[in-house]
């Protein structure tokens, strides 16, 4: 297990220099002049020099990169072209309410999809099963910018249950949670209905019978344990979509996280920013990447041999 | 039973991607109505018999923007989805039959693209590359062919053991013909089924840019943008929302199903 | 199927169950952690929603209206406006006007800063001087360019002098005035100096809120508020809920007409409507060579059917503008040229200047218009409007910030905002001058006028009342004739509070003033 969890995480830097890359390499391919972009077509010449050097960008690309890197690995992310305060800071003080949706939409996931898929997998074929998986297809095609302010419709304006948009508490993460969740949900109850059914003809399910153990709930437990890894496979493919799912959803609740600085960074063409938020949500995506690796790790020896 | 269950999806879903593209293709023409034409006296009217879905703010018809809307969203996603679909082939392609050292650098690249997450590659590449139909298609092609890359190279490893192939091998046929003529259309069954599927994901992620403002612009009548320019009336006009939703989810829910079905279609085969 | 899938062993599910149990918690915890105590409002406070975060709560910076609300609560200045758009002393007890370049003000015994220093004549000369620094970056130095010098004889005597003959100097004294020494910070983004107002900042969280509580030095009537809450809500939406709900006990000029009916509907909302000042237009970068042509400007003009955006979209809040001064104003002259909705007068003009349309409609022409959320939709019916005419506009959509910042930076073909709280006519000069381009002024479309130029350098320099009146008529004519600025109209003050809610004071400018003195009915503001 240790030589496992060794090598995975020596496999953790080449990967997160190889995104960090990306990013940069993605940032600094803006067509046309970057500075110009910023400061605007009738900046002064003197303006346009001073936030070249001021940038770095006025060096070799390459020293710029070893720039790059240096301060990526001293925390250093540069500073803000609107407000002037460190990347960092500002990403810092964002991350958590990202972090807090993300969960959240995790959670509503499984809870919606843990009594979906099992209830229709032990009732293949039977209304309950036709439902669940209307339902569940149904999720996956309607996209968030849709459910959103549907669910804000229902609940906020004519029920008047939940508060429409912000962060707050409990309540105010309902809906944002829902909306993000709800996609995450169907797959993961097709999956697990999907592993219910496979068990359900197999051999050790009469042995379990014999055993004495009624047959529902043998079904249930070996249709969990068949299911775990791949639910665990599934999360951490889905949980990019979850991460970047948060930045739409961010935007139709005024949820004040990462995703919200991010489009507000793009659209007031502070680079800087945007690559510190890109940056941040695909490092991420790769830690939460090796998380599910090592969960496999744990679930099935097997893995660990290789 | 099987037989049955697949005939469902796929009836379902080829009939709904049937009616989107009869739609888009005809509907416009049909419905006479100008989608940019502004008319203020009608802004956010409900639903009547002149306007079957209302009017927007602007008093245009919502029913014309949807159809002409409908047009962007399946070209968009077509032309991303051929783009990705040849790109991702021709990577995976190669490196399967290059095979080697010169396979696993191309994996390794695949590799790192796919630890970025893929929304977050568009939304990036939308934002550097800016506003316009073309940049669009770009930045959402780089979503998605790293999924056919590994899948053909998958695939054309495994083809590439089998009997067909090693006989055809055996005879002294070149490299290329195996492919072309042995080795392709037996992978069209898994690609089409990961293109169904692609198509309805390209189609929300066309639409979830444009509602951020990074694709498709007003006034041109994109449901995404519909989306976004209808926030500001759930009060008064959720009918603004509707509309462009239920379209939405009516097309990828016509893909989806297409997808499932041709998934069992072709496993029904292989067996 | 293969028999022996390896079932996991026992204690690896129990790992596996506590890492989903650990999830969940976190997700808990966090949603708990997020708590904000900001949903309850302190007892006797008011709830006032505002759309954007004013950009500075320093008086010597904010030009934006919603830095202008609020520092006119925490800021005195040595005159103010009252409800009838006349200056009247606010620190100053007593004007004198020894000479045509010397005003003298005689301040009011007691004053105090919310921090307890006196307030005196050498705050009000640092105020001044402090903001006119060069190295202050303030974009409100236009205002206060004439100054020559200002002096604090004594502690109670402030004597501003002028270069020259200055009319409107009585305008500079509008000032809000903060204490001695107070620093200046990079664009007065950080911080709210203490200032003599009938509030004082408690807090400041940017994107969030602003909290005011009552200035301890300052009498209070009884019943009135003991502090303000300004919500920053940008979604309209919210808003209008906030209101209907009871949360928000008053918001002024940010809910969207098509809303109005629904909150009319409303048993405990009440809605008051009245003419105000503020001035919607459209401004041109002359800096463009096609905008330069005066045929292609009022080609625009007659291309926008302003009559219907103000009926049918504005639900009829606003009053078509023939130019940036309403009638409301003691210089206002209707005497101007007009410009009816007239597309076939848009498209002979157009044809005249050079600009024919081709095969596809267009004429060749293209401009880059420049707006915020609040205003795509307004830029959308212009863009249709245009294009009706052959010209092409692009739209692009910035929050405030950015927008202002690429105003600043004449980063725009076509733009459109509002002047709020125009009093003297002076404004002509700081915005059509063409000295006065940014930073220094406000004339960010680069207009050039030598004739423009002549008349209101001249109106800022004649006193008496009578020539000065025939000058700024010239002014509006030459304005209306020429167009640097398109004019739209003058939107109504529109407010929509609480039910029983009493003492507020309609001011044209929109000024918020009256809120310190509001009462909730006969009973004073009583815990919610």
């Amino acid at each position: 297990m240790k030589r496992y969890l060794a090598r995975r995480l020596a496999s953790l830097l080449p990967v997160a220099l190889g995104v960090a890359t990306l990013t940069f390499a993605l940032i600094h391919l803006i067509p046309g002049d970057p500075v110009v972009a910023m400061l605007g077509e009738n900046a002064s010449p003197a303006d346009i020099v001073g936030l070249r050097h001021q940038l770095g960008l006025d060096r070799p690309l390459l020293d710029q990169y070893g720039a790059f890197l240096y301060g990526l690995a001293h925390g250093d992310l540069g500073r803000s072209i609107s407000t002037h305060e460190p990347v960092a800071r500002l990403i810092a003080e964002r991350f958590p309410a990202t972090l807090e949706l993300a969960l959240a939409g995790l959670l509503v996931a499984i809870l919606m999809a843990l009594p979906l898929g099992l209830a229709a997998g032990a009732n293949p074929g039977r209304p309950i099963d036709l439902g669940a998986m209307g339902f569940a297809i149904l999720g996956v095609s309607v996209p968030h910018i849709y459910l959103g302010p549907l669910l804000m419709i229902v609940f906020s304006l004519d029920l008047r249950w939940l508060p429409l948009t912000g962060r707050g508490g409990l309540a105010h993460l309902i809906l944002p949670a829902l909306t993000l969740g709800t996609a995450l949900a169907a797959i993961l109850a097709r999956m697990l209905r999907q592993s219910l059914v496979s068990v359900a003809a197999a051999d050790y399910m009469r042995t379990a019978a014999s055993k004495g153990l009624s047959r529902r709930a043998a079904l249930l437990r070996h249709g969990l344990r068949n299911a775990l890894t791949p639910m665990v496979t599934l999360l951490g493919l889905q949980f990019g979509a979850l991460l970047t799912g948060t930045i739409v959803i961010e935007m139709i609740f005024s949820w004040p996280g990462l995703g919200r600085l991010m489009i507000g960074a793009i659209s007031a063409r502070d680079y800087p920013l945007v690559e510190g938020c890109v940056l941040t949500f695909a490092l991420t995506y790769v830690v939460v990447n090796l998380l599910t690796d090592l969960a496999y790790g744990l679930i099935d020896p097997r893995i660990r041999m290789e | 039973m099987k037989r049955r269950a697949s005939n469902v999806s796929l009836l379902l879903g080829a009939s709904l991607v049937a009616a989107l593209v009869l739609s888009a293709v005809f509907g416009p023409m049909l419905v006479g109505s100008n989608p940019e034409a502004i008319d203020l006296a009608h802004a956010l009217a409900a639903p009547s018999r002149d306007h079957w879905l209302g009017c927007d703010a602007l008093g245009r018809d919502i029913l014309a923007r949807i159809l002409w809307g409908a047009r962007i969203s399946l070209g968009v996603s077509t032309v991303v989805i051929a783009l990705s679909l040849i790109a991702g082939s021709l990577i995976g392609g190669f490196a399967a039959m290059a095979g080697g050292r010169v396979d696993e650098i191309v994996m390794r690249a695949v590799d790192i693209v796919l630890a970025f997450p893929g929304f977050l590659l568009a939304i990036t590449l939308a934002a550097i590359l800016g506003p316009g139909l073309v940049d669009l298609i770009i930045a959402l092609a780089a979503m998605g062919w790293t999924g056919y890359a590994r899948l053909v190279r998958g695939e054309l490893l495994t083809l590439r053991e089998r009997d067909f192939a090693q006989a055809a091998r055996a005879l002294g046929a070149h490299p290329a013909r195996i492919l072309f003529r042995h080795l392709l259309p037996a992978l069209s069954g898994p690609v089409m089924v990961q293109a169904s599927f692609g198509v309805g994901g390209i189609i929300i992620a066309e639409a979830a840019l444009s509602f951020l403002g990074l694709g498709v612009l007003p006034p041109a009548p994109s449901w995404g943008n519909m989306l976004d320019s209808g926030r500001a009336f759930l009060l008064v006009a959720p009918h603004l929302t509707t509309a462009p939703g239920v379209a939405i989810g009516l097309a990828v829910l016509g893909f989806n199903l297409l997808g499932d079905g041709l998934a069992q279609l072709v496993d029904s085969y292989r067996r | 199927m293969c028999e022996a899938t390896r079932r996991p062993a026992p204690v690896r599910l129990a790992c596996l169950r506590s890492l989903m149990t650990g999830l969940m918690m976190l997700a808990l915890l966090c949603g708990a952690a997020g708590c904000h105590p900001a949903a309850t409002l302190p007892p006797g406070y008011l709830q006032v929603d505002i759309e954007t975060s004013p950009l500075s709560l320093d008086p010597r910076f904010g030009t934006d209206a919603m830095s202008s609300r609020i520092d006119e609560l925490l800021f005195d200045s040595l005159v103010r406006l009252d409800p009838h758009q006349r200056l009247v002393g606010d620190l100053a007890a007593s004007i004198e006007r020894p000479t045509p370049t010397e005003l003298v003000f005689h301040l009011r015994p007691g004053l105090r800063f919310s921090d307890g220093r006196r307030l005196v004549a050498r705050d009000v000369k640092y105020s001044y001087e402090s903001l006119l620094a060069p190295g202050s970056l303030s974009p409100r130095g236009a205002m206060f360019s004439e100054l020559a010098a200002i002096a604090a004889p004594d502690d109670a005597t402030v004597v501003m002098r002028t270069r020259r003959p200055y009319a409107p100097a009585l305008e500079m004294a509008m000032l809000g005035i903060v204490p001695d020494g107070t620093p200046v910070t990079v664009r007065g983004t950080l911080g709210a100096p203490p200032g003599s107002g009938p509030f004082a900042v408690a807090a400041f969280t940017r994107d969030e809120q602003v909290v005011l509580r009552r200035n301890p030095y300052r009498p209070a009537a009884a019943g009135s508020p003991r502090g303000i809450v300004f919500k920053i809500v940008p979604d309209p939406t919210v808003r209008a809920l906030e209101l209907a709900e009871g949360i928000c006990d008053l918001a002024e000029n940010n809910i969207e007409p098509d809303l109005l009916g629904y909150l009319g509907r409303q048993p405990g909302l009440t809605i008051e409507r009245f003419p105000g000042t503020a001035y919607q237009y459209i401004a041109f970068n002359f800096r463009d060579p096609h905008l330069r042509d005066l045929r292609v400007r009022r080609a625009i003009a007659y291309a926008l059917d302003r009559r219907a955006i103000v009926d049918q979209m504005r639900h009829r809040t606003a009053r078509l503008a023939s130019g940036m001064l309403s009638p409301e104003n003691p210089y206002y002259t209707g005497d101007v040229m007009r410009y009816s909705y007239d597309p076939a007068k848009a498209d002979a003009l157009l044809d005249a200047a050079g600009y024919p349309r081709r095969a596809d409609g267009w004429r060749g022409l293209a401009f880059v218009y420049k707006t915020t959320p609040e205003g795509a939709r307004l830029a959308e019916v212009f863009q249709a409007m245009l294009r009706r005419v052959g010209i092409r506009l692009t739209v692009r959509v910035n929050e405030f910030g950015t927008f202002y910042g690429d105003i600043q930076r004449s980063d725009f073909d076509l733009m459109s905002l509002q002047w709020v709280g125009i009093t003297d006519p002076h404004q002509y000069q700081m915005v059509f001058d063409s000295k006065m381009t940014p930073p220094h002024g406000l004339n960010r479309g680069d207009y050039s006028n030598p004739a423009m130029d002549r008349l209101v350098e001249a109106g800022d320099t004649t006193l008496d009342p009578a020539a000065r009146r025939a000058i700024y008529r010239k002014v509006q004519q030459l304005a209306a004739d020429d167009l640097p600025y398109l004019s739209l109209w003058w939107q109504d003050n529109v407010v929509v509070m609480q039910r029983g809610l009493e003492g507020f004071q309609p001011y044209p400018n929109g000024s918020l003033r009256s809120l310190a003195d509001l009462r909730r009915g006969p009973r004073p503001l009583a815990e919610r």
